[in-house]
């Protein structure tokens, strides 16, 4: 019991550790781009989370991740313009999601693999073209362009997209609320309910014999995975000062599938690592580009993406992150020790 | 008094009727055996009691409570715990998890407090774990505990199963071919193991197996299953010599049976003839077994050893067919025989031993290489490509076989399939699916054909024509090496048989010879375990000590003979029981 308390104190703290190193680093550059791409990191670690949450834990896939994070963005957006405060839409923005999320599981009681995975699609793109662009919504998705956000206050504190200072507080403010969340994840996977999530994972007709309900769990598990890509929706207008439906499409879906599995689908550090990847390697490729005077275009970001994911799969199959942890894991000794059996009903 | 009732249970699935009228009675602390060949129901049955089937028809009572609105989750919180045929623990958890994710759902945890590591959620935790570390050690897997349990191998997968189930606190324990996989010794243990755990946990246990051996053992009581009717029900000893079971086991020259499976009579007229010319043979076969000795050898298999996944299933197996000789391989379920077939021609990989074919080594060899010298394996399920038309198949076959595109011998040898040649395979039924198979493997040419469990899913009459195409292989001078259910069908034709038993071949035989022995086929299917057991001898009698219990709680044992009295004289056993109490009749 202690060494797995200790064992578990130990990989929290080496967690902390890491976020707040990447939590002061971008406070020593005074450049609005690199500290948004900090910011950015963390809406796609979140983003990413919610992949881990609900094709990782509990095995139901979904390529409409970027629909509860739009959904989310828009409404914190629209709510704002209406004159609400910005935290209290963002609140209503998260509930949002999870109710979506609720819903798009619901199909997911009677299919699964495949099939729910197009159902997801149908999901994504009748958003994405649909509800986040036609004029029809324009109430919701704010018209042509979308929604802007310039500023909010919290506590006395300046959050904006324009001032390099606004933006460092809002990336160490998502900051502290992916950690927050982290650690809540990876409580209910050490606990009851995330064990229920995994035994419908491995398999659903011996949870459902062995007393899981699976419509509550799965639901559950839609909602809380919906919910956690809704936190990264609502703070996205206060990064990038407006909300349009680009950044919400199917195609974003689809790089978070992509990264949560190249990472590693099972854990929550594959999240923080994937949303670092997503956030500052097309970054660095533009960069490349301009130093070496050639056409780097973002397409080749998704090439390598595509590239490391067929290699994943062959070398790592259970993700980069699966990967260390497994080779960390060797170098522990087995801590268990057995009594020797004495009223055992076997022979 | 009855822990689960099923009153008249029925289900069908796509106009297949897989339960009619099934009724089965299992009583508190009892030890319930339910048997029956392949594709019996068993598994169906075990379906509607855990809830994962609805059934039609019927009724199921599980403590004189209605069941049939509940979902499965919902009747395990009842009570009811399983195991499963095909394994289905949850894989990437470890075994310790596989045991407190049963308690976790049964307390219903709240995830709000589970998130936040409340005080609550911490204390049922605890609690959870040190149940299950409990339950893993009485069962001696504690050592296992941290591993995942997709790790370990089958055996110990089996019991973390069992473990899992008693992590419920279940009343009743329905368990699923818990002894496939298992050796003699190990079954045995097995059967002490279930007595061990009903007294210990208290539960009660509704035990599947078709291999009888394990049920005769640990069972006071036993129904049987055939075509998804109960067919017979008593005591193991009862049931063991219950003409009706022997039937079902081994496929029947009973008319009985062939009755029961065809029901207008302008098709029973061709069986009769064929069944008779079947018998006509015999003198020939007894001939050709004469002259075995003397014929070539084809196929010699030396001590082979063979399993899946680090389990040993099949274990120094010898045997030897000759040039165009048909050989039976028979035994009961999980006897080893498909996997004797699988390890000769190159399928799975033998663990120890060898295979010589045609005087070259053929042990550890790829299955398609094994194909090319001249061996075909017929797998059960037929392995046809249900998308190709019959001609199709045959054209695929005449490919890699002689190479030419003559395949008129096929319909010359099944003329049904030539007005059916461009029908897709996967619409034919399934006695003409095993036709195309057959004609397939004719069109191959090959020396030595390897046929498993040809009559599977198939209606008896079904069978019997297809094992008279069984000689026209042996006209052509092909090898045949025969796994089959269907026992005396398969000892009409073939010259030869091996008798297999827990994963050995136990006694080898002249098929005529063996055809009259029935008592040894017999112990083969139904095994021989319950008459050196001693589960008959302990059985119960009815005495006068013991009737003070009937007015409390009338153990399981002591209701089954008073039910037994009761119908031997004819009378109702509540009635019974209360003269009995009253001391008016003789005790």
């Amino acid at each position: 019991m202690s060494s797995l308390a200790t064992g578990r104190s130990a990989k929290l703290g080496a967690g902390l550790v890491a976020l707040a190193i990447f939590a002061v680093v971008p406070s020593f550059f005074n450049n609005l781009s690199i500290r948004a791409d900090a910011a950015l990191a963390v809406i796609f670690a979140l983003a990413i989370l919610s992949v881990v949450i609900l094709t990782g834990y509990v095995g139901q896939v979904s390529l409409c991740q970027g629909t509860f994070v739009g959904i989310s963005a828009f409404a914190t957006g629209w709510l704002f313009n209406s004159g609400m405060n910005y935290w209290i839409a963002a609140v209503i923005g998260v509930a949002l999601a999870f109710l979506l999320g609720v819903l798009v599981g619901l199909p997911a009681l009677r299919l699964r693999g495949i099939l729910l995975a197009i159902v997801t699609v149908g999901v994504a793109l009748s958003f994405d073209y649909y509800f986040f662009q036609d004029q029809a919504f324009a109430w919701f998705n704010g018209g042509f362009g979308g929604w802007s956000v310039d500023s909010a206050t919290l506590f006395g504190v300046n959050f904006d997209s324009i001032s390099p200072d606004g933006v460092l507080h809002s990336f160490w403010l998502l900051l502290a609320v992916f950690a927050i969340t982290a650690i809540l994840v990876v409580n209910i996977h050490d606990s009851g309910s995330g064990r229920r999530f995994r035994a419908i994972r491995d398999s659903e007709l011996a949870a459902a014999t062995m007393g899981v309900n699976l419509t509550r769990y799965k639901l559950l598990g839609f909602g809380l995975s919906a919910m956690v890509a809704g936190l990264a929706g609502a703070f996205y207008p206060l990064v990038v000062g407006r909300v349009s439906a680009q950044p919400f499409s199917f195609f974003y879906s689809l790089q978070f599938a992509g990264f949560a599995v190249l990472m590693g689908v099972r854990y929550v550090p594959a999240a923080a690592l994937a949303g670092i990847f997503m956030s500052y390697v097309p970054e660095l490729l533009i960069n490349v580009g301009r130093w070496t005077g050639r056409d780097i275009k973002y397409d080749y970001f998704n090439v390598i993406l595509g590239a490391l994911l067929v290699v994943q799969i062959i070398t790592a199959p259970d993700g980069v992150w699966g990967d260390i942890a497994k080779r960390i894991g060797h170098l522990q000794p087995k801590r268990r020790r057995v009594a020797q059996p004495d009223n055992v009903v076997t022979t | 008094m009855s822990l689960l009732k099923v009153e008249h249970a029925g289900i069908a699935f796509g106009g297949v009727r897989a339960l009619s009228d099934v009724s089965l009675e299992l009583n508190r602390g009892e030890i319930l055996g339910l048997i029956g060949p392949n594709g019996a129901g068993k598994t169906t049955l075990f379906n509607l009691i855990s809830g994962v089937l609805v059934p039609d028809r019927g009724q199921i009572l599980f403590d004189d409570k209605q069941t049939a609105h509940l979902k499965p989750h919902e009747r395990a919180q009842l009570g009811i715990a399983r195991t499963f045929q095909n394994l289905q623990l949850w894989k990437t958890m470890t075994v310790l998890e596989n045991c407190m994710t049963p308690q976790d759902a049964l307390r219903g945890r709240n995830i709000v407090a589970d998130a936040l590591r409340l005080p609550g959620a911490v204390r049922a935790e605890h609690e959870a774990r040190e149940r299950g570390e409990g339950i893993l050690h009485a069962l001696d897997l504690l050592e296992h505990a941290d591993e995942l349990a997709g790790d370990l191998p089958v055996g110990l997968q089996r019991r973390v199963e069992l473990a899992r189930a008693l992590c419920m606190r279940p009343r009743l324990l329905l368990l699923d071919e818990p002894a496939s996989g298992l050796d003699a010794t190990e079954t045995e243990e097995l059967a002490g193991l279930l007595r061990r755990i009903r007294d210990r946990f208290q539960v009660s246990i509704l035990l599947v197996d078709h291999d009888m051996s394990l049920v005769m053992r640990a069972c006071h009581f036993i129904y049987v299953l055939d075509f998804g009717e109960m067919i017979s029900a008593g005591r193991p000893e009862q049931v063991r010599d219950d003409p009706k079971v022997i039937a079902a086991y081994l496929g029947d020259a009973e008319p009985a049976a062939a009755e029961r499976e065809v029901t207008s009579k302008d098709k029973k007229s061709p069986a009769k003839p064929a069944r008779r010319a079947g018998a006509a043979v015999t003198p020939e076969e007894v001939a050709a077994a004469g002259s075995t000795k003397r014929r070539e050898a084809l196929l010699e298999v030396h001590n082979l050893g063979a399993g899946y996944g680090g389990i040993q299933v099949i274990r120094d197996v010898k045997l030897t067919v000759g040039k165009g000789e048909v050989v039976a391989c028979i035994g009961a379920n999980g006897a080893g025989k498909t996997t004797t077939l699988r390890a000769i021609s190159g399928v799975i990989r033998p663990t120890s031993g060898k295979v010589i074919f045609n005087g070259i080594d053929i042990t550890r060899k790829p299955a398609e290489w094994i194909v090319g010298r001249g061996m075909l394996h017929v797998p059960q399920g037929r392995g046809l490509f249900p998308k190709l038309s019959v001609e199709e198949t045959f054209r695929l076959a005449a490919y890699s076989g002689s190479s030419s595109d003559n395949y008129d011998a096929a319909f010359d040898a099944f003329p049904v399939l030539k007005e059916r040649r461009a029908q897709l395979v996967g619409t034919l039924s399934g006695g003409q699916q095993q036709m195309v198979a057959m004609a397939r493997a004719l069109l191959v040419k090959p020396e030595l054909l390897l046929v498993d469990e040809m009559s599977q899913g198939l209606a008896p009459l079904v069978v019997q024509q297809l094992f008279e195409h069984i000689t026209l292989f042996k006209d052509q001078g092909i090898a045949v090496l025969l796994v089959e259910q269907f026992v005396d069908s398969a000892l009409s034709v073939a010259d030869r048989a091996y008798i297999f038993e827990q994963g050995t071949i136990v006694r080898e035989a002249d098929a005529a010879e063996l055809r009259r022995d029935q008592a040894v086929i017999a112990g083969a299917y139904l095994g021989t375990a319950a008459e050196v057991d001693g589960v008959a001898a302990e059985a119960p009698v009815l005495h006068a000590d013991l009737l003070d219990e009937l007015t409390l709680k009338l153990p399981a044992e002591i209701k089954r003979a008073l039910e037994e009295r009761a119908i031997k004289e004819g009378k109702d056993k509540d009635e019974l029981a209360m003269e009995l109490l009253a001391g008016r009749i003789e005790r």
